[in-house]
């Protein structure tokens, strides 16, 4: 019988729910985890990547853009870095989407645009496919993390249904329930980024399926503020940075770890 | 003739604009205000065509206060200038331009620091440390030149700005006879008897 | 009154030996009378590429704000930062838009481009207000002064500056070229470009 209501987003079941929203929701508790802390000096992302395999032609990442592995982390705006969980090409569209928004505004205003307003512009976008009829909503969820002059570093959530929250440290993806129990325990409010790194870096070892951490199922990315050029510092890791973190952490994968297990 | 000055000092900025209405050649309103605030730190003088310069400037006033309802806090002042003085380009090249002359003073509370910006009705703007309008530019740029100290209190602020007014009201042929006077800094916005 | 005179202003830009120079000076008026000292017109595009924006004071702003946006927008899908030669293109077609109902904008591009070894070469462009380009080997000049920039450049400039002479022989043409002009003046900028480095000065010229 729910069929009768969940061939359309627009309709509402009789208990009141709109169910192809609950199922991108469902959808994204699939993906890979991406998970954000907010430290006292800068924020810190964390992805699980999912497309892998010793076939798939990652040279480009290597050296080339501006870091990441264009799956999960994307430079929004020089002061935002998103992070998406989801439908990867959905995910795509709404990474374009929050481009030009930020451009716009810094054209419209000579000013980098806050990071809760683009996390309420893509809101706007994401909420319009609840209502609207005919199509599909975004099966997505972002986390993004920014600078901005008004709230200094700050992390958001939006989710399919276009609701949107700032959080300390929060997880989206698979095993998010798990990451944000674990989070809960371990947060400390007046936490630094070097803190955070590690703190980021232990909890997605625990949460991840696979029992090694390494550059080809993870992205990385810090956000802090230059004091030099006064301007915020976005960093998206690339594969080499990644793996010279986890050894300096050390929670890089050894050679003879996977003969054991 | 219209003529408005603006100073900046130690945390503050003073705006000053005559108050006459004129029609030609003739006085019709001596008691105008054409300082409008736009937001809590936020201050704009307007001089120019008649109907045009009020328009505008309600115009302005109504958009800056909507990006404050919508996102809960307002532009800062640089953000809110480059907005101005984009839709003053944008007019310059419609079909009928609006033909009005800023000045747009506030105190930005992220930086804890005035800034002063001028901006004709070409949507010429530049970030200036003491700016002018109308034919008192021409007295006062000069003095001013002389007489502006970045680091100066409100005090000194506004006997710099007494200057002005009276080397205008003294070498003007037809200068206007009385200013308001407004004050923004870190507490806001208020007028201020000279 | 011509609209490329109202607010006043001058860029000029040189080759020298794996640098390139470009400078400007400060000066926004309104006709004769002076409102700022302090009006940049020399804006960078990217790490390795600086434009400088000559005539009418809004569209200066206008252009420079556009520019951007076109960049940052080509950045982002190109994933690369844009070349000089392709930015020049950018500003000539951006300008061509504007056929019959021009931007009062003469350009300069200053650039180091990659070369297919993976070197660097300088590149220096200038184009007219509807944006028909001009790629010289030696000096571009725009703005009030350009004549007299020409001039005092035809003098002073050689093949092969190191970057220190090549500061020299750009600061010195702009400075002596501005004294000549009353809308241009008002203090100077000049970036030098080199492989490793940017060197950004601010110059002191006479105040009247």
């Amino acid at each position: 019988m729910a069929r009768r209501y969940d061939s359309r987003t627009t309709i509402f079941s009789p208990e009141g729910r709109l169910y192809q929203i609950e199922y991108a929701m469902e959808a994204i508790s699939h993906a890979g985890t991406v998970l954000g802390v907010l430290a006292k000096d800068g924020v810190v992302l964390a992805a699980e990547k999912r497309v892998t395999g010793k076939l798939l032609d990652l040279s480009g990442a290597k050296d080339g853009g501006y870091g990441g592995s264009g799956e999960k982390m994307f430079l929004l705006n020089s002061n935002v870095i998103g992070g998406v969980a989801g439908i990867t090409s959905d995910a795509n569209s709404l990474v374009n989407y929050a481009r030009t928004t930020a451009q716009r505004h810094l054209l419209m205003y000579n000013d980098d645009i806050p990071v809760e307003l683009l996390a309420q512009r893509l809101c706007d976008l994401k909420q319009g496919y609840t209502q609207y009829g005919g199509l599909r909503p975004f099966g997505v969820s972002l986390l993004y993390a920014g600078y901005d002059p008004h709230y200094k570093f700050q992390l958001y959530h939006s989710d399919p249904s276009g609701n949107y929250s700032g959080w300390k440290a929060t997880c989206i993806g698979a095993n998010n329930g798990t990451a944000q129990s674990l989070l809960k325990q371990e947060y400390k409010d007046d936490i630094l980024v070097k803190d955070a790194i590690g703190l980021v870096l232990r909890i997605m070892s625990k949460t991840m399926d696979s029992t090694t951490l390494g550059s080809e199922k993870l992205e990385f990315a810090v956000l802090t503020y230059d004091e030099e050029a006064k301007a915020p510092k976005a960093k998206i890791y690339k594969p080499g940075e990644i793996d010279a973190l986890l050894q300096a952490e050390g929670l890089a994968k050894k050679e003879d770890d996977e003969m054991k297990s | 003739m219209e003529t408005s000055f603006a100073i900046t000092g130690k945390g503050y900025v003073i705006i000053a604009a005559d108050t006459t209405a004129a029609r030609s050649i003739v006085k019709m309103k001596i008691d105008e205000d054409k300082i409008k605030t736009l937001s809590p730190h936020l201050l704009m003088a307007y001089s120019g065509e008649p109907g045009d310069t009020l328009q505008f400037a309600e115009y302005v006033e109504r958009n800056i206060r909507l990006y404050q309802i919508r996102n809960l806090y307002p532009l800062r002042p640089a953000a809110a200038a480059s907005w101005i003085r984009r839709t003053l380009a944008d007019s310059l090249r419609s079909r009928s331009p609006y033909q009005v002359n800023l000045l747009v003073g506030g105190y930005d509370e992220a930086t804890h620091s005035p800034s002063l910006h001028w901006i004709d009705y070409l949507g010429t703007s530049v970030e200036v440390p003491f700016g002018a309008h109308g034919y008192g530019s021409y007295f006062a740029l000069s003095l001013l030149d002389r007489y502006h100290n970045p680091e100066a209190s409100l005090e000194e602020g506004l006997d710099t700005l007494r200057r002005c007014i009276n080397e205008v009201s003294k070498r003007l042929v037809v200068s206007p006879g009385k200013y308001k006077v407004k004050v923004v800094d870190k507490d806001g916005t208020r007028e201020v008897e000279l | 009154m011509s609209i490329m005179e109202y607010n006043g202003g001058s860029v000029i830009a040189m080759v020298g030996k794996d640098c390139v120079a470009i400078a400007s000076d400060l000066r926004l008026g309104n006709q004769a009378l002076g409102i700022s000292s302090n009006f940049q017109k020399v804006f960078p595009v990217t790490d390795r590429i600086y434009v400088g924006l000559a005539g009418l004071g809004t569209d200066v702003i206008t252009l420079r704000e556009r520019f951007r946006y076109r960049v940052n927008m080509y950045t982002i899908k190109e994933e690369r930062e844009i070349e000089p030669e392709t930015f020049a293109h950018l500003v000539s077609s951006t300008l061509y838009e504007h056929r019959f109902g021009p931007y009062f904008i003469e350009p300069v591009v200053a650039g180091l481009s990659k070369t297919p070894s993976g070197g660097l070469k300088p590149f220096i462009a200038a184009t007219d207000l509807i944006g028909c380009i001009n790629f010289a080997k030696d000096f571009v000049v725009s703005g009030t002064a350009s004549s007299k920039l020409f001039g005092l450049a035809e003098g002073l400039w050689e093949p092969d500056l190191e970057p220190e002479d090549l500061f020299e022989t750009i600061s010195q043409t702009l400075l002596n070229a501005v004294d000549r002009d009353a809308y241009s003046g008002w203090g100077a900028v000049v970036h030098v470009l080199t492989k490793d480095k940017i060197i950004s000065r601010t110059l002191k010229g006479r105040m009247d």
